[in-house]
């Protein structure tokens, strides 16, 4: 794997990482091929929140799952600019739609999980989940399982333990869409500032066209299956308004959302 | 954004407070209801026993059924005052709860580690997979004559059998476990960089946790089962030839209370088991 320091025209522009005629094809059951992801070219900018929209099915969680080092590419590649390879992930936090706490774990247990894998020893581990659960709220929940929370409790706790190990790229994966809008537009919106805080590099996967505009720098629309990036649309809102949801009043939202939609050309059934 | 985290952290502050408040209300509205009573219940259990005993004596000192075939409440009281002052049935029970223990113990935790391991090589799994099915499918009690004819009629045997009973069950749970962990908690340990092992350790194992102690409570069953089976083809002593003997005598007294003992015996174990799993299991318990 490459660096891209090596890449002077990328290591300016600030780019976190860049994916360079991604393509994946999976064999089905009867051994054909089956072509998920076509050509997939993306610059993600350093601390840059990006969104990724397209129609269910197309194989965002692949892209994912080959940005994270979970799947190989069929062809093309992935080049990072400070990524050290050396085990998957290392640099990279992951968290999906559903919250993948571990039942038989508190939550201090489960937000230490990282921490564990990494071998750092319990006392300093323990000290710095306290920490990250009393600074994010959860602190009196720390001996508690999983199953005592709210769903939006339980994803609070996933952030946090993706957060503890200091990845550099957060990549979330619908990590929303299975909360209240309520809870949502909260944790939207207090997931956005804790990332900007932090300066992490965010790459977020959604359905949800409203979501994606409401908290992204940047919006990139992808085609149908076999998927490629049909159209990056520079947003900003968030960073502007620093609010999710004044993001959401601003007359360019709707804009975005309407030219969002034209995109993705959903044919609604009848 | 302050703002956002204090209106979800001022409920959870707020939330005891509240929660006693509630159960107060409830406990003073609730009213008595018959049916919710502990001891309403303990006390209809007790009386169908009791009103079964009577109805059974009166049916034999009557001669509406026949005493010595069917034996009668008070004969086994007799017949159990008379095997514990022999001391016979502290002896049985002992040798069956022995054995039955051991074999249920060493055949339940192998096959569950065995289980697990299988999660380690998904190919050996695949092989084997068609030998599992079919030895589970098999009654295992068929192979006493065998056991008993290479591990004599002793302790030895019956041990074997109750091994035999449980390790197949205990290897399938087990490795049927291991193929319901969630594909993303793979995911999400790969992505943390955890190693085979560490996903072993960490994942594998606990998740694989209920269903291995599920395969346990089944095996209780079993393992007596094949333990009294035993005991009934070739054996010097147990509750298993205790009742057989007896039976083989008329003396229906004595097999009822080698029956009842043996219910006695399996409630208990039940009862161990189930406290063993809320220890192990605690966020299972809701």
């Amino acid at each position: 794997m490459e660096t891209l320091d090596k890449d002077l025209a990328l290591a300016q522009a600030q780019v976190a990482f860049s994916l360079k005629k991604v393509k994946k094809t999976f064999e089905d059951a009867q051994g054909n091929e089956v072509e998920v992801i076509k050509d997939i070219t993306l610059d993600v900018r350093e601390s840059e929140f990006i969104s990724i929209v397209g129609p269910s099915g197309c194989g965002k969680t692949t892209m994912f799952n080959i940005i994270s080092n979970l799947l190989p590419p069929t062809s093309g590649d992935i080049v990072h600019r400070k990524m050290n390879y050396k085990r998957v992930g290392t640099n990279i936090g992951y968290m999906l739609q559903r919250d993948l706490l571990f039942p038989w774990r508190t939550i201090l247990e489960n937000v230490v999980l990282g921490l564990e894998i990494e071998g750092i020893p319990a006392d300093i581990r323990k000290h710095k989940a306290l920490e990250y659960l009393q600074k994010y709220g959860l602190a009196d929940f720390a001996g508690a399982y999983p199953h005592t929370l709210s769903g939006g409790m339980r994803q609070r706790v996933a952030l946090i333990r993706t957060l503890i190990t200091d990845p550099d790229i957060i990549l979330l994966d619908e990590p929303f869409s299975a909360l209240d809008y309520q809870t949502r537009l909260v944790l939207e919106e207090e997931i956005v500032s804790i990332l900007r805080e932090s300066g992490k590099t965010v790459v977020l996967i959604t359905h949800d066209i409203g979501e994606a505009i409401a908290m992204s720098d940047r919006v990139a629309v992808m085609t149908q299956r076999p998927t490629s990036v049909k159209k990056v649309y520079d947003v900003g809102l968030a960073r502007k308004h620093g609010s999710c949801l004044k993001a959401r009043n601003d007359p360019l939202y709707s804009k975005f959302f309407d030219a969002i939609w034209a995109d993705l050309d959903i044919q609604i059934g009848r | 954004m302050s703002t956002a985290t204090h209106s979800v952290s001022i409920p959870a502050t707020v939330s005891p407070v509240k929660a006693i408040a509630v159960k107060a209300q409830v406990k003073k509205r609730k009213p008595f209801h018959w049916k919710n009573s502990f001891w309403i219940a303990n006390l209809l259990r007790i009386g169908m026993i009791a009103a079964v005993l009577v109805a059974w004596q009166i049916a034999a000192d009557q001669g509406a059924i026949n005493a010595f075939l069917m034996g009668s409440p008070a004969g086994i009281y007799k017949e159990a005052v008379r095997l514990i002052d022999t001391g016979q049935l502290w002896q049985d029970t002992y040798a069956t709860v022995e054995a039955t223990l051991i074999g249920f113990l060493v055949g339940s935790l192998s096959g569950a580690f065995c289980g697990l391991l299988l999660w380690c090589f998904p190919y050996v799994a695949r092989i084997l997979d068609p030998f599992f099915v079919a030895l589970n499918g098999l009654p295992k009690i068929a192979l006493a004559p065998m056991i008993i004819i290479w591990f004599g009629s002793g302790m030895l045997s019956k041990v074997a059998l109750a091994f035999v009973a449980t390790f197949i069950v205990s290897l399938l749970s087990a490795y049927q476990g291991t193929h319901q962990i969630d594909s993303s908690l793979v995911n999400l340990m790969r992505s943390l960089g955890a190693t085979k092992r560490l996903i072993f350790l960490k994942l594998v194992i606990p998740s694989t946790l209920p269903w291995i102690i599920a395969s346990f409570r089944l095996n209780i069953g079993f393992a007596l089962i094949a333990e009294i089976g035993g005991e009934f083809i070739a054996s010097d002593k147990g509750l298993g030839r205790m009742i057989f003997v007896s039976g083989n005598l008329f003396n229906l007294n004595a097999v009822w209370v080698g029956i009842m003992m043996l219910m006695v015996v399996a409630v208990v174990l039940y009862v161990i088991v189930s406290k063993i799993e809320k220890n192990i299991l605690p966020w299972n318990s809701k």
